[in-house]
């Protein structure tokens, strides 16, 4: 009975997402398939030609691993800032807690766009840092703070770094102290306590923050196009400009390529991190 | 008896939460091998006092003893003790037999050696097939007995139990009592258990306190505490009761008579002529005897057969009685009948005006 009703529930939303994304994903598929055309949106022979020419070209390779590592270095410093910030968030009162994490939802109530404005006003060669470090006498020339591979980092971080926050202080918040006391009745001090107990509980924490970060980092464009430039360009920007080119068949292609690597990042952080085993059976 | 036959000492322990006293100047001592129960209705502290020799919380004033060894500024994980935590707080990403051997593991102990004493502790416990699993993958019962095995292998000084049962339903949780028990005594475990069920701490235990608002009311084995309550909140935790006022009015030998608003009745005890006593007697103790007997005249109001025993429910000058009779015969009254009530003189027991 309960199990018939939750099925209902689900059915309206399940139907939405086949027609509006799953369908034209196949669809968007089906064109990456094809060679490209100059007058239509793909041409009429079957290639694999769009995917082979991407992982030929070293350019696209390159980006590729910028991609990855950039990834890679905003989940990395989004974990290691985030848990400890995290860890004391969920040590406050509840009250003091949800003000908190609205302080750090607070910036994400800004525009991406004016936020990165924002970055750009600062880092800029006539911006905030390079004036204000020319007015002390620190550096002679400004510094190309802007358009690099670091302010796009820096740029993601402000945005993403609040997610990580606040999927690891709810998953802190909401775990039973009582299994912090079992393992010091056991023997574990603080920190073993914290390694062996704290730190695996809190992984469906991590993992939902660590997939927000990676995911949105990957998707992310507003922010790497104002502040990377031209030389700072990741998978993303390279989509948007195989379509402004109208090659369609070519833009289905590294859209898909992202998706593959969005999916297979997301299995290895699930299988690293396994959060399912310490959540509920489901009721 | 020796102190170091003692394996627990509190010594005037007392805790506040902001301007609740949760505990207040509790003094006991629990000997090696015995359990020693903690009982009363939420909120008397027996929890806190649990937790007070945990070291899950510090005192504001006094001192806890472990094994002779004053833990007082010691932290938890530094003490000999180990707990079964009522929701039994098994750790979820672990397996049965990773849980168990986690305080071992802690202990620094050798993985072969480990694992051996994991399959002892599961084997206790009978759960030596399901090793393996997940908590999640177990019934309430067996995650119960997984949380003991997990404390008793460490072979603690003294084993902590936190309304173990309390999550099981009746017919299990008297099955474990009687396992519990079995497995104590067995092993010679020094164990302290809080409960708020009443029964529980009279099958399980081999002394009692009895708590109420911070203070232990009474110590004592379960049936100094049922049948020589102290006080009237004691005797009316512990079961029913009926309560009896009245004025000591003569002496003889060891045996006092007492006038109380329904006639004479007598009592063994040390009161002095003239002094006002609250007594109680059980209610399996009062005698119902026909109206031209001694005794205190009452006459029924309700009659409610409960299968082994039949419970009267009386009225006297002095109050409401009750009174259990075993259902061994023929039940000879019947309600608005007059009868007397009696009691032996040792059945009675006066009760202090509160503090004991």
């Amino acid at each position: 009975m309960k199990s018939a009703w939750a099925s209902a529930l689900v059915v309206p939303p399940l139907a939405m997402t086949a027609l509006f994304f799953v369908a034209p994903v196949l669809y968007l598929f089906w064109v990456s398939l094809h060679e490209a055309s100059p007058s239509e949106l793909y041409g009429a022979a079957l290639t694999l030609q769009n995917y082979a020419a991407v992982f030929a070209d070293s350019f696209y390779v390159a980006i590729i691993r910028r991609t990855l590592a950039v990834a890679a270095v905003i989940l990395g410093l989004s974990l290691v800032i985030g848990y400890p910030v995290a860890y004391f968030v969920a040590l406050l009162p509840p009250r003091r807690r949800m003000l908190v994490l609205l302080l750090l939802l607070f910036p994400l109530m800004v525009s991406n766009v004016v936020r990165a404005y924002g970055w750009v006003a600062l880092l800029g060669r006539r911006g905030v840092v390079n004036t204000g470090l020319a007015s002390v006498g620190l550096i002679d020339a400004p510094l190309d703070l802007l358009y690099s591979t670091p302010a796009v980092v820096v740029g993601l971080m402000t945005i993403l770094l609040p997610y990580m926050i606040i999927s690891i202080a709810n998953a802190l918040a909401a775990l039973d102290t009582r299994y912090e006391e079992a393992a010091q009745a056991l023997g574990a001090g603080p920190v073993r306590t914290f390694l062996h107990v704290t730190l695996p509980l809190s992984t469906p924490g991590v993992a939902s923050g660590t997939l927000l970060v990676l995911l949105l980092t990957l998707s992310a464009y507003v922010t790497i196009t104002l502040l990377g430039g031209p030389r700072s360009k990741l998978l993303v920007s390279m989509i948007y400009d195989g379509v402004t080119a109208f090659q369609w068949p070519h833009a289905a292609a590294l859209a898909f390529i992202l998706l593959a690597l969005a999916l297979a990042l997301t299995m290895l952080v699930l299988a690293l991190l396994r959060p399912a085993r310490v959540q509920g059976t489901g009721r | 008896m020796s102190d170091a036959q003692i394996d627990v000492r509190l010594a005037a322990v007392r805790k506040s939460f902001g301007s609740v006293v949760a505990v207040h100047n509790v003094d006991l001592e629990i000997r090696r091998g015995t359990i020693f129960s903690l009982l009363g209705p939420s909120g008397c502290g027996k929890t806190t006092t649990l937790r007070l020799i945990a070291g899950f919380e510090r005192p504001d004033a006094g001192d806890v003893y472990i094994r002779g060894e004053r833990v007082t500024p010691i932290p938890p994980y530094r003490r000999n003790f180990s707990m079964v935590f009522q929701s039994y707080a098994l750790f979820p990403h672990l397996s049965v037999a990773e849980n168990v051997a986690f305080g071992l593991r802690m202990r620094g102990m050798a993985r072969s050696r480990r694992a051996e004493a994991v399959r002892d502790a599961l084997a206790l416990v009978k759960l030596d097939p399901l090793a393996d699993r997940y908590p999640r993958q177990l019934s309430g019962g067996q995650q119960q007995r997984v949380a003991l095995a997990r404390a008793i292998v460490v072979k603690p000084a003294v084993l902590l139990l936190d309304e173990p049962l309390g999550a099981l339903d009746k017919m299990l949780r008297e099955e474990m009592q009687i396992e519990l028990r079995s497995l104590q005594q067995r092993l010679g475990i020094t164990a302290v258990f809080v409960t708020h069920d009443q029964e529980e701490a009279l099958t399980l235990s081999d002394r009692v306190a009895v708590m109420r608002n911070g203070i232990i009311e009474q110590t004592g084995a379960p049936r100094e505490i049922y049948d020589r309550p102290r006080t009237e909140f004691v005797a009316g935790f512990l079961g029913a009761s009926n309560f009896i006022d009245g004025t000591v009015v003569a002496r003889e030998g060891d045996t006092a008579t007492v006038e109380t608003s329904a006639g004479r009745a007598s009592l063994r005890g040390d009161s002095a002529i003239g002094q006002r006593v609250r007594i109680a007697i059980r209610p399996e103790r009062l005698r119902m005897e026909r109206f031209d007997g001694a005794g205190l005249p009452a006459r029924v109001r309700d009659i409610v057969y409960r299968g082994p025993v039949t419970h009267f429910y009386l009225e006297s000058a002095g109050g409401p009685l009750i009174s259990y009779q075993q259902n061994a015969g023929a039940n000879e009254w019947a309600v608005g009948d007059q009868v007397r009530c009696a009691w032996d003189p040792e059945s009675a027991v006066v009760l202090g005006s509160g503090r004991a």
